[in-house]
């Protein structure tokens, strides 16, 4: 599926850190942040659960969900790792404008919203098995050798998100709370497909194969379809206003600004020289 | 409404109870017992059963062993016996111990082969 624009890229995994150039590698780093902040905040939003989630079974099911994203976080840190980036800069002392999620990690979970929680782990999870698959042929040899992982467990992700919705939209009443979740999420998780700055670039080294215009077809191709057949109305995605926060640009929403906060908050107060790493993926 | 997970380590294992998780139907279960029972365990197989798909015969509905006395069953009396006065017994047990050397050695070769 490569475009026309790419056709001179490098090939699949021929660079690695000594190879990039000065543009490519601003390119690399921008890629790395985006695809890290996006897994490491929606992480930290789950987490939320702990405790909460309906059932133990269930609480468990997604604590494990959020903890395999804060391993794929990991990796693609790790990556910054070797380009120069400190932990604290890429995390604990980012500043929050710094940061390129997509909105729809950052939202806070509505009082009773489990159902929140299901639709938003099935559009993310969709967007990331896409996400992922276009990177399986990326230029960049040390990026090429995670992807594999991360989508390993992208399945199992799926497939716990999908089986909630289908069995919460068997219900009157669970319906209405999955059609309110997604009103509020869906103009958020088209953010997920906005580009950054350095897209341009991203595509000309290879680092991506597919466009975020045709990964936002292919993702709108799986989860339209699906969301309506268990009778949930998907926004027209053309017509919606969108959110004024960006995202990809650094612009959030007011509860990233708490979340942000929150999470970074023992960072500062304990200010360590450098921060404690539990386990690392030393590749 | 509970399923009984039993896990199989490797292929060829037999599956062995591991505890339960609760679930609406098999799907979940299923997907719940991997976290719950597979995920920090070597794991080649996972079965999900219901609970009340489960036949049970326990001590107070069966005598299980009998009740009289069945010590005769455990050839204990013999384990101490010095057997050197059987010398036909001990050549024949050295015999079959050395065909079956034999044997294994005959199938390597032919392996080899």
């Amino acid at each position: 599926m490569n475009g026309g624009d790419d056709a001179d890229a490098p090939a699949a995994a021929s660079l690695d850190r000594d190879d990039l150039t000065p543009e490519g590698q601003v390119a690399l780093e921008a890629l790395l942040f985006r695809l890290a902040a996006d897994e490491f905040v929606h992480a930290e939003r789950l987490t939320e659960w702990q405790i909460f989630a309906p059932t133990i079974e269930s609480d468990l099911a997604l604590a494990n969900v959020a903890q395999d994203e804060f391993g794929h976080a990991r990796l693609w840190y790790d990556l910054l790792r070797e380009l120069g980036y400190s932990e604290e800069e890429c995390i604990w002392r980012r500043a929050p404008d710094d940061w390129t999620h997509a909105t729809l990690v950052e939202r806070p979970f509505a009082d009773d919203g489990w159902g929140d929680a299901v639709v938003r782990t099935y559009l993310y999870d969709v967007a990331e098995r896409i996400r992922l698959e276009a990177l399986v042929d990326t230029s960049y040899a040390p990026l090429a050798d995670r992807v594999g992982k991360a989508l390993a467990e992208e399945e199992y992700h799926r497939e716990h998100a999908l089986s909630w919705l289908e069995r919460l939209a068997s219900d009157d009443e669970a319906r209405e709370r999955l059609q309110a979740a997604l009103d509020d999420l869906f103009p958020h998780a088209l953010s997920l497909w906005y580009p950054g700055e350095h897209e341009t670039e991203i595509r000309a080294a290879g680092l991506r194969r597919e466009s975020l215009a045709s990964m936002r077809e292919e993702w709108l191709d799986t989860v339209v379809p699906t969301l309506e057949g268990y009778g949930l109305v998907v926004p027209e995605p053309d017509e919606i206003d969108r959110p004024a926060a960006r995202g990809r640009d650094g612009s959030h929403t007011d509860a990233w600004v708490d979340l942000y906060e929150a999470f970074t908050a023992t960072h500062r107060e304990v200010d360590f020289d450098r921060p404690a790493r539990l386990r690392g993926e030393e590749a | 409404m509970i399923w009984e997970v039993f896990r199989q380590e490797k292929p060829g294992d037999y599956h062995r109870h591991v505890g339960n998780v609760h679930a609406p139907d098999r799907e979940m279960a299923k997907l719940f017992a991997q976290i719950q029972h597979a995920r920090r365990m070597q794991t080649n197989s996972l079965w999900v059963v219901p609970q009340s798909e489960v036949g049970e015969v326990d001590a107070e509905d069966a005598t299980f062993g009998g009740r009289t006395d069945k010590s005769y069953r455990w050839a204990m009396t013999y384990n101490d016996i010095d057997a050197s006065f059987a010398e036909e017994v001990a050549d024949s047990e050295a015999e079959q111990r050395e065909a079956a050397r034999t044997r294994r050695e005959q199938l390597e070769s032919e392996g080899e082969v």
